[in-house]
């Protein structure tokens, strides 16, 4: 399971976080939902490292950090149980599909080419791209490009993905199918942290909704709590303003 | 003003010329070696930011691209014994070509620089992001992710920095060595047929910077191979849209604006 | 020999009556440049037959030969074809009255054209085709929207390899010394040599070079900021 403690981080003079406090068990799925600047894509790279907090914990199954002092080593085992999906995809430009799932097999995992080659065969043919083995990422349609780097984050057998907006940069047709990859995953038990504006989708995948605002946890229940019987006037408020337009989803 | 003119001429001084081709390419051979190694050295403070090393990188390569190369010859060929006197080394024996290739080297370094840190930086953040998301270490970022995408961005860059340094080479006979341009006064004085020997001279340098350019285009595409063909001839020069490598091309804008 | 450094200030005035030579070379190279590199460029884009592909010849040759053997290519050619036609025609005029720095005006303007024929390319072709349109969806000509709209956009996004190549035919413009044209080069060894001080007079000639160009980057940027004033905050 993963909790996130205290975590605080600041821009400057700009504070994103303040004080947040998350547990995630294993197998749950959980959506964060928030005005854009809310602070919810910082958050999910804090857990990643990819944005250093200022303060707090983070653990990672029997892992721990403390931020205030984290070492490099520390970083990288964090990091190594730990996957991120982006909203830009960021496939590794000079890497076929499947390298790309192969990359950190080979690097950071040390498997044997083989070995690593069938594992990612397997998982790209899980994302439904088995034809697209040999296919470079600008040949590829984003919703395509999204499964691989979906088919990348689960190859690290990580304790948790995070999805940074995974549909936000796709044009709408092409939100289904990714969304549908993810349903299947999360159906399989991986934990979860996605960020995303697709509300229909939070509704029937999530375990659990945070939203956040101003950089702090407004409100987190069940998606039936939050979404029909909202306690804090801003997470109304938010809700009326989403809902009617961002309900294409499947 | 010599004698009539003579096609017969321009043909038999080509393999007169073409003896000394070797001597123009070791030059050229040389000052890239130096060029790449001074300029990794003068790009690196000005990417990692270090302080005053930062500076000096910046007045280095201000000074390389803000003079004449004709005249950072002459400098370094009569000033640089003086300094180093001063320290006790005695450069007074050292051979020309020393001078030549040293001055050349320095030169190069400067818009080498500016290519290796323009290459890197063109690399998109999200690569790095999706690296270090993956676990992999700085390092392992850099050499696997980063390095094999700047290569096939800084490959046309480099292609006009190595035609421009051949071209350059052509005033290294003004300290005396034998190189192509100096064979080919030598033969015109000798003969009195200047423009055959400047035609032929100037034919042997087109055919070497058709050949550079054709090689380092070959090498680009293919270490650009994962890049849409199609997508990147339309874009040509095109500023503003994003991902192609030629788009970053026109930004970067480092290369030589005409001159020797 | 001796490091003398009093004479790198006295070889620096000597050097300053060499100013306007190397400015008269480098603003005539660039100007006619630009005139030969617009309709050179145009012919290529506008794909003329013929004429499109000499255009791209004479760029080609350029680009691909060193700018010295394009100076005495002319210098020793150049005489050659006036005085055959002068002969032929019977004319008056003869080679020996052109003055010497009026081959390094054509040389080396036929240089810069070529380097500016790249230039203007990639300028225009930096503007976006919607601009056209758009040009053109509000009933401009063709000639307003290219006046109004194309070339203070393309001159925007020219500017820095514009002065590139300002920066590129003022250190060209050393190469003069091979038709005995005092420059500010060819001043230097002259005061090298007379005293016997080259190392001085160099870096006296270095420093004027690095101001002329440090100069001329400033000037450029400042004249960027302001043509370029539209196109400010985060273009990605």
């Amino acid at each position: 399971m993963i909790a996130l403690s205290h975590i605080s981080k600041a821009f400057g003079r700009n504070q994103v976080l303040q004080d947040i406090s998350l547990n995630v068990n294993r197998g749950e799925v959980v959506v964060i939902l928030g005005p854009s600047g809310s602070g919810k894509t910082t958050l999910l790279r804090c857990v990643n490292y990819l944005e250093k907090p200022g303060s707090g914990q983070i653990a990672v199954g029997d892992f721990q950090v403390d931020c205030s002092r984290a070492r490099r080593g520390d970083v990288l085992q964090l990091r190594r149980k730990t996957a991120m999906v982006f909203q830009q995809y960021n496939l590794f430009r000079h890497k076929t599909a499947l390298e790309n799932v192969m990359e950190a097999l080979l690097v950071v995992k040390k498997l044997p080419a083989a070995e690593a080659r069938k594992r990612s065969i397997a998982l790209l043919e899980k994302v439904g791209l088995g034809a697209k083995l040999d296919e470079y990422p600008s040949r590829l349609s984003g919703g395509q490009q999204q499964r691989v780097g979906i088919a990348r984050a689960l190859a690290l057998e990580p304790e948790v993905i995070l999805f940074d907006e995974p549909t936000s940069a796709l044009d709408p047709e092409l939100v289904g199918e990714v969304l549908e990859v993810i349903r299947a995953i999360a159906r399989e038990g991986i934990t979860m942290i996605v960020v995303t504006h697709e509300m229909g989708f939070a509704r029937d995948v999530a375990n659990r909704v945070v939203f956040m605002d101003g950089g702090v946890i407004v409100e987190e229940g069940t998606p039936d709590e939050v979404f029909q019987h909202p306690k804090e006037e801003r997470t109304k408020q938010f809700l009326r303003r989403i809902t009617p337009e961002a309900n294409y989803s499947i | 003003m010599g004698a009539p003119f003579d096609i017969g001429y321009v043909f038999s001084f080509l393999p007169k010329l073409l003896d000394t081709l070797g001597v123009t390419l070791l030059i050229v051979a040389g000052s890239l070696l130096t060029g790449i190694v001074a300029g990794f050295l003068v790009a690196l403070p000005r990417m990692y930011k270090i302080p005053v090393l930062r500076t000096l990188s910046g007045v280095y390569l201000s000074f390389f691209r803000g003079t004449p190369i004709l005249i950072q010859l002459f400098l370094f060929y009569y000033g640089l014994p003086e300094i180093l006197k001063l320290v006790g080394l005695d450069l007074t024996r050292a051979p020309v070509m020393f001078f030549v290739i040293l001055t050349y080297g320095l030169h190069t370094g400067a818009y080498a620089a500016e290519m290796i840190r323009a290459s890197v930086e063109a690399v998109d953040r999200g690569q790095v992001e999706a690296a270090y998301a993956a676990g992999m270490t700085p390092y392992q970022a850099f050499s696997r992710i980063i390095l094999p995408q700047a290569l096939g961005i800084a490959v046309p860059v480099f292609s006009n920095l190595v035609i421009a340094l051949l071209k350059d080479t052509s005033l290294a006979f003004t300290l005396g060595v034998m190189e192509m341009t100096g064979k080919a006064q030598t033969l015109g004085t000798l003969t009195q047929h200047f423009i055959e020997t400047y035609i032929a001279l100037a034919f042997i340098y087109l055919i070497i910077s058709f050949t550079l350019e054709k090689m380092l285009l070959a090498a680009e595409r293919r270490l650009t191979r994962h890049e849409n063909r199609e997508d990147k001839r339309e874009s040509i020069f095109r500023l503003k849209k994003r991902g192609s490598y030629r788009t970053v091309l026109a930004d970067i804008n480092i290369g030589k604006g005409g001159g020797a | 020999m001796q490091l003398d450094p009093s004479f790198i200030w006295t070889a620096f005035w000597q050097l300053l009556g060499a100013i306007p030579t190397t400015l008269s070379i480098t603003a005539v190279s660039v100007l006619a440049g630009f005139v030969i590199g617009a309709a050179t460029a145009m012919l290529r884009m506008y794909r003329v037959p013929v004429l499109a592909q000499i255009a791209s010849a004479y760029v080609t040759f350029i680009r691909g030969t060193p700018m010295l053997t394009h100076l005495l290519i002319i210098y020793f050619g150049l005489p050659m074809i006036i005085d055959g036609l002068a002969e032929h025609f019977g004319w008056s005029f003869r080679s020996v009255s052109i003055p010497m720095i009026g081959f390094a005006y054509i040389s080396f303007s036929i240089t810069a054209g070529a380097y500016m024929s790249e230039v203007v390319r990639a300028g225009i072709l930096a503007v976006d085709r919607g601009q056209v349109e758009a040009a053109q969806s509000v009933g401009m000509t063709t000639f307003q929207s290219l006046r109004r709209i194309v070339f203070p956009q393309a001159l925007a996004a020219a500017l820095p390899n514009l002065a590139n190549s300002v920066i590129g035919m003022l250190h060209g413009s050393t190469l003069a010394f091979a038709v005995s044209v005092v420059d500010i080069n060819a001043k230097a060894q002259i005061v090298a040599s007379t005293n016997w001080k080259f190392f001085e007079a160099y870096l006296a000639a270095a420093l004027i070079f690095w101001g002329l160009t440090v100069l001329i980057e400033r000037v450029a940027a400042l004249i960027e900021k302001r043509v370029g004033a539209y196109n400010r905050g985060g273009v990605v």
